[in-house]
């Protein structure tokens, strides 16, 4: 017998700590399942690969200085000699690191033309190598040849006439045609100036993890003709540390220069991500604050409510009740109240997720989100009221004879 | 069909022992009306606790119904006190959330009827109570002799053999207290055993036995209450 009926109707008759803890449940589960969805959306951005060898790449910065240094000569010199290392697969120069958090992005468009609108991308330049030193996997096309790279200037403002760019990147290009036959198309940088797409490969990471065009980047076959330039090493599985420290020994012993900046992916992952790994840490703490918080108010009105009623607990038990109808009874009585509150907090967690999509351009949560975390609250509320539910099962039926 | 015998009953706190009830002796047949008085603190309430299982006791046998209850365990005795017991309580004890209907409604609900027999029941025993009109009232919306009146509503809705109540014009002026009295009568004429607390000696001789207990047992048996008694 669930007395569902009568247990409303008295609960109607002591709205204002019912009403309260509904309302209570109502915010907590606005908060919490947004935190969740939260939580769970930064957890996969952090888990989402970049496309390269993370575990075995490094890069390291050279800076020229003095009257004798040569930047091609040096950068020619360095490349011949870090391919050469027993160990490493693969080295390019290159101007940008993905996931690092700084460097180029440009705009694409199909059309030619101020009026159009282009799709933003990261600029890598690489030569040849760029492929391999990524590890990135050429999927249609084909990779650029020694004789397409130029060097770039620092006054240049031009642009190669071939690209190859990721396939995420030729979806968004051209959304109706398969990736594959983008290959020979011709594609506008700077409104007006033609490319031609080379290639397409898998995946590269654009350097900000946080972009919407993450997943957008080209390779651009140039080397940058500069005095401070950077170098990207991709290891034998297992020798990265090792490598790191004869490639730093090896360029250092060229005294026209100062070498810095030697980076480990891993470590410049873990900083880029380091803002998502703090949210979900803060957002992890209020979850199980507002757990504990909203756990106390239903025991504390539960106790409240015991109390309250132990002449008419006592009652029940001299008019037949058993201990497990008492029990029920409170149980039942938080399930309604729980009932209320998560119908109330279903509505508030989607209109704060509405908010928060607007605000902080998420994505909206997934419908299931809403159940789930209903049916949490509601078990949250019948493990709290729990312990003082218990309690009134040991009020004595002889409270009905023993008290006025 | 109430048999005690040499019932003990002993409340324990840190300081002091509490002889409550000592070697009680009492048999109670189907459908007497039996008055219970006696000085304060003499045991009444206790053993009507007993009687009803309220509280267990510490020695002696109680047979209800011609079963030893002693062993039962927390759940039986609700289950029994549910099916064989109704309570009347000096203070009404209706619960004050809940309107008359649903009141009678409580212990119909711990026995499992249908929503339809509950509904036949509490009609019919509002009606017998003279409040049938009233079913959608809270009990704070009544006067005590009124509240009183849908308490015993309560007792009697579940059809028990037997009736337990405990000084139940405590609280009312004479002329409620004889109203009621007068239903008890009724109730008992259809059929049901009473037993009856009471310290006012009038009601007590309208019963169709008297007993007197002193100090925790049962001193005098009497079919008319003597004058001694009336002024102790
Ligand atoms: N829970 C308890 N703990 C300790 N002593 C108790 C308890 N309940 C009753 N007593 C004691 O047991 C004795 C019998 O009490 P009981 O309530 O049965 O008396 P009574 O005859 O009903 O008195 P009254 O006419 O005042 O209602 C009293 O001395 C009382 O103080
Ligand atoms: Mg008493």
């Amino acid at each position: 017998m669930l007395e569902l009926g009568p247990i409303f109707r008295a609960l109607l008759r002591n709205k204002v700590g019912a009403v309260l803890i509904a309302i209570q449940v109502a915010f907590t589960m606005a908060i919490i399942v947004n935190s969740v969805s939260i939580i769970y959306e930064r957890s996969q951005e952090t888990k989402r690969p970049s496309g390269i060898d993370e575990e075995n790449s490094f890069f390291i910065n050279s800076s020229g200085f003095g009257t004798n240094f040569g930047a091609k000569a040096t950068i020619n010199k360095d490349l011949e000699d870090l391919r050469a290392l027993p160990g490493v697969i693969d080295a390019v120069q290159i101007n940008a690191i993905p996931v690092s958090g700084g460097g180029w992005s440009m705009g694409l468009q199909t059309e030619p033309g101020a009026e159009h609108d282009g799709i933003g991308l990261a600029v890598y330049m690489v030569d040849e190598h760029g492929l391999g030193a990524l590890d990135v996997e050429l999927l249609a096309g084909e990779n650029f040849t020694a004789s397409d790279i130029r060097w770039r200037g620092n006054a240049e403002s031009s642009w190669p006439d071939k690209i190859i760019i990721t396939q995420a990147m030729a979806n968004r290009l051209f959304p109706d045609v398969d990736y594959a036959q983008t290959v020979g198309k011709t594609v506008y940088i700077n409104d007006n100036e033609p490319m031609i797409i080379s290639g397409i490969i898998d995946k590269l990471q654009a350097p900000w993890v946080g972009w919407n065009n993450v997943e957008n980047a080209m390779l651009s076959p140039e080397y940058l003709e500069r005095d401070a330039v950077r170098y990207f090493i991709r290891t034998e599985p297992g020798r990265r540390d090792e490598l790191m420290k004869t490639v730093e020994e090896m360029l250092a012993q060229n005294k026209e220069r100062v070498i810095d900046g030697m980076r480990s992916i891993e470590y410049v992952r873990e900083r880029s991500y380091r803002s998502h790994t703090a949210m979900i840490k803060i957002l992890t703490t209020v979850i199980i604050t507002l757990t504990i918080v909203t756990s106390l108010g239903i025991v504390g009105l539960a106790s409240f409510s015991v109390n309250r009623r132990k002449k008419q607990i006592g009652i029940r038990r001299a008019l037949g009740a058993t201990k497990r109808d008492v029990l029920r009874y409170f149980m039942v009585e938080n399930f309604l109240i729980s009932t209320v509150g998560v119908v109330l907090g279903a509505c508030l967690t989607i209109g704060l997720n509405i908010v928060l999509v607007n605000a902080l351009s998420l994505t909206p949560m997934d419908w299931y989100y809403i159940p789930i975390g209903m049916l949490v609250l509601c078990l949250i509320g019948q493990i709290a009221v729990f312990g003082p539910a218990k309690r009134a099962t040991n009020i004595a039926p002889a409270t009905a004879t023993r008290t006025v | 069909m109430l048999t005690m015998t040499n019932v003990k009953k002993v409340f324990r706190t840190d300081l002091v022992e509490t002889h409550a009830l000592r070697d009680f002796n009492l048999q109670v047949d189907e459908g007497e009306f039996v008055a219970v008085t006696g000085p304060s603190g003499s045991g009444k309430t206790t053993f009507l606790n007993i009687a009803g299982m309220l509280e267990t006791f510490n020695g002696g046998t109680y047979q209800l119904d011609g079963k030893d209850v002693s062993h039962l365990n927390d759940n039986q005795r609700s289950r029994l006190r549910n099916e064989k017991i109704g309570f009347i309580f000096q203070s009404y004890n209706l619960i004050p959330d809940l309107n008359l209907f649903d009141n009678v409604d409580v212990p119909l609900r711990y026995r499992g009827f249908d929503a339809k027999t509950r509904k036949q029941r509490i009609e019919e025993s509002l009606e017998i109570v003279g409040l049938a009109n009233r079913m959608k009232h809270l009990p704070a919306q009544l006067s005590g002799g009124q509240q009183q009146r849908v308490a015993i509503a309560r007792a009697l809705a579940g059809k028990p053999r037997f009736l337990l109540a405990d000084e139940p014009t405590g609280n009312l002026d004479s002329e409620m207290a004889q109203s009621v009295m007068e239903l008890l009568k009724n109730i008992n004429k259809s059929g049901t055993t009473i037993v009856m607390v009471t310290h006012d000696p009038l009601l007590a001789k309208q019963a169709t036995r008297n007993i007197f207990v002193k100090d925790g047992q049962v001193s005098e048996i009497e079919d008319v209450i003597p004058m001694h008694v009336a002024n102790a």
